[in-house]
């Protein structure tokens, strides 16, 4: 990274000519994304940033830096705790790819460290309770938003085009994948009618959240944000997929459903949760099979990405008796 | 007939040697790899011992599922169901056995 343009640009953008930076280093994690702990003195205080940009391959699927922004901002208005969205560079001369710059939270965004730790999260019942709250907060964001036009328009039934997207991925990938498409079916039969759309995180799951002793410090990960039913985000959470293998702990291997639910506050039809737990069960297998498939085709050899793929017989084992319970 | 120890048996005492030995030696940032490299082994093994899985048109079936032809009030409702079962349970048995119970 051309660090002396990055100064030049960063002492424009926060106004301050003697902006010096005292360390820029590359964070862990992030295939997709790249997230550099960025220091710097400006304006004679010493300021911890994060600078997000995008991996070399990106994935196609996800949002592009500029609209991860302006949902950071959207979020931030509505009061989710997310980080301080500061500067906005689309300028491609500057690091040779478009990025943005937050402010640096401190926590633990570990899922199987949040998932044992009591001390996390400022306990367990609150901490459900303040994820559910964060989650309603999510969800007072609804269209029609010109900063969101990016978004496009909500599905006129999310429930209907979940389903139709989990499908068309399964074509694209090419293995049958029959027990995916029995629990698919059984969604289909039983789909709920249409509620009105909210901003649905789409990837709101311990580990995309960073707790600290006190409570949230930050909801991370927005790249798969768009329009949709607001059961989506609460199904995706308590699935018994995103427990780390905390079972009883229904909301996120965490906490209990009840505490999650009551701090989201708004009337829930929990009825319907079911519907989308299967649904997410669906999804993540989906993408395990795809992360697999990206290793299978030489594309980027990982053992990691390797036994993601053998998690999907036991998602499927799952939908078996999540579709039979439906 | 080829030399012993057999595969199997090989792959369980490199497992033990990344488990017991490499294992404790690694700095904390390499223990994730050795547990991946332990998880694969065993997953291989695990795979190379299992019994062969019954031949079937998996891309007709799910074609037919999707397409309503296996639902509930078909005749074929409760054989398919069973099958999947067996297939499910065959291929979790390889790759995730603890989520059998």
């Amino acid at each position: 990274m051309d660090e002396a343009a990055l100064r030049g640009w960063l002492a424009q953008a926060a106004g301050d000519d003697a902006l010096r930076i005292t360390a820029l280093t590359r964070l862990s994690g992030g295939a997709i994304q790249q997230n550099w702990a960025l220091d710097v003195e400006v304006a004679g205080t010493k300021r911890r940033w994060v600078l997000r940009t995008d991996a070399p391959a990106v994935l196609a699927v996800s949002h592009t830096r500029p609209q991860e922004f302006a949902l950071l901002r959207a979020a931030r208005e509505a009061s989710v705790t997310v980080p301080q969205p500061l500067f906005l560079c689309e300028d491609l001369s500057v690091i040779g790819r478009p990025f943005f710059v937050m402010a640096r939270v401190e926590g633990v965004a570990a899922p199987h460290r949040a998932v044992k730790d009591p001390t996390l999260g400022g306990g367990r019942q609150a901490c459900v309770a303040a994820l559910g709250r964060e989650l309603a907060r999510i969800h007072s964001i609804r269209p029609p938003r010109a900063d969101l036009a990016f978004l496009g328009e909500p599905p006129p039934d999310a429930a209907r085009a979940a389903i139709a997207g989990l499908r068309a991925r399964l074509d694209a990938a090419g293995t049958p994948r029959p027990v995916l498409e029995w629990g698919l079916r059984a969604l289909e039969r039983k789909a709920p009618a249409p509620v009105p759309p909210v901003l649905c995180h789409n990837d709101f799951r311990t580990g995309n959240v960073m707790l600290d002793a006190q409570g949230v410090a930050a909801v991370l990960d927005w790249e798969f944000a768009g329009w949709g039913d607001p059961h989506a985000d609460l199904g995706w959470f308590c699935a018994k997929c995103w427990r780390f293998g905390q079972v009883a702990q229904e909301a996120g291997g965490i906490g209990p459903r009840e505490a999650f639910l009551a701090g989201y506050g708004q009337p829930v039809d929990a009825a319907r949760l079911p519907w989308w737990e299967l649904l997410a069960t669906i999804r993540w297998a989906v993408i395990a099979a795809d992360q697999a498939a990206r290793h299978l085709s030489g594309q980027e050899r990982s053992l990691e990405l390797a036994l993601t793929g053998h998690m999907v017989p036991e998602l499927e084992w799952d939908v078996l008796a999540m579709a039979e319970a439906l | 007939m080829q030399e012993k120890p057999d595969a199997a048996d090989l792959l369980a005492t490199a497992r033990d040697v990344v488990l017991q030995d490499l294992l404790p030696a690694l700095p904390p940032d390499k223990a994730i790899a050795a547990r991946m490299v332990a998880a694969a082994i065993a997953l291989a093994l695990r795979q190379a011992t299992a019994p062969p899985m019954a031949e079937a048109d998996l891309a007709a079936l799910a074609a037919a599922i999707r397409a309503g032809r296996h639902d509930p009030g078909t005749e074929s409702h409760a054989q398919v169901a069973a099958f999947l079962r067996d297939y499910a349970r065959a291929r979790a048995a390889v790759s995730a056995p603890k989520a059998l119970g």
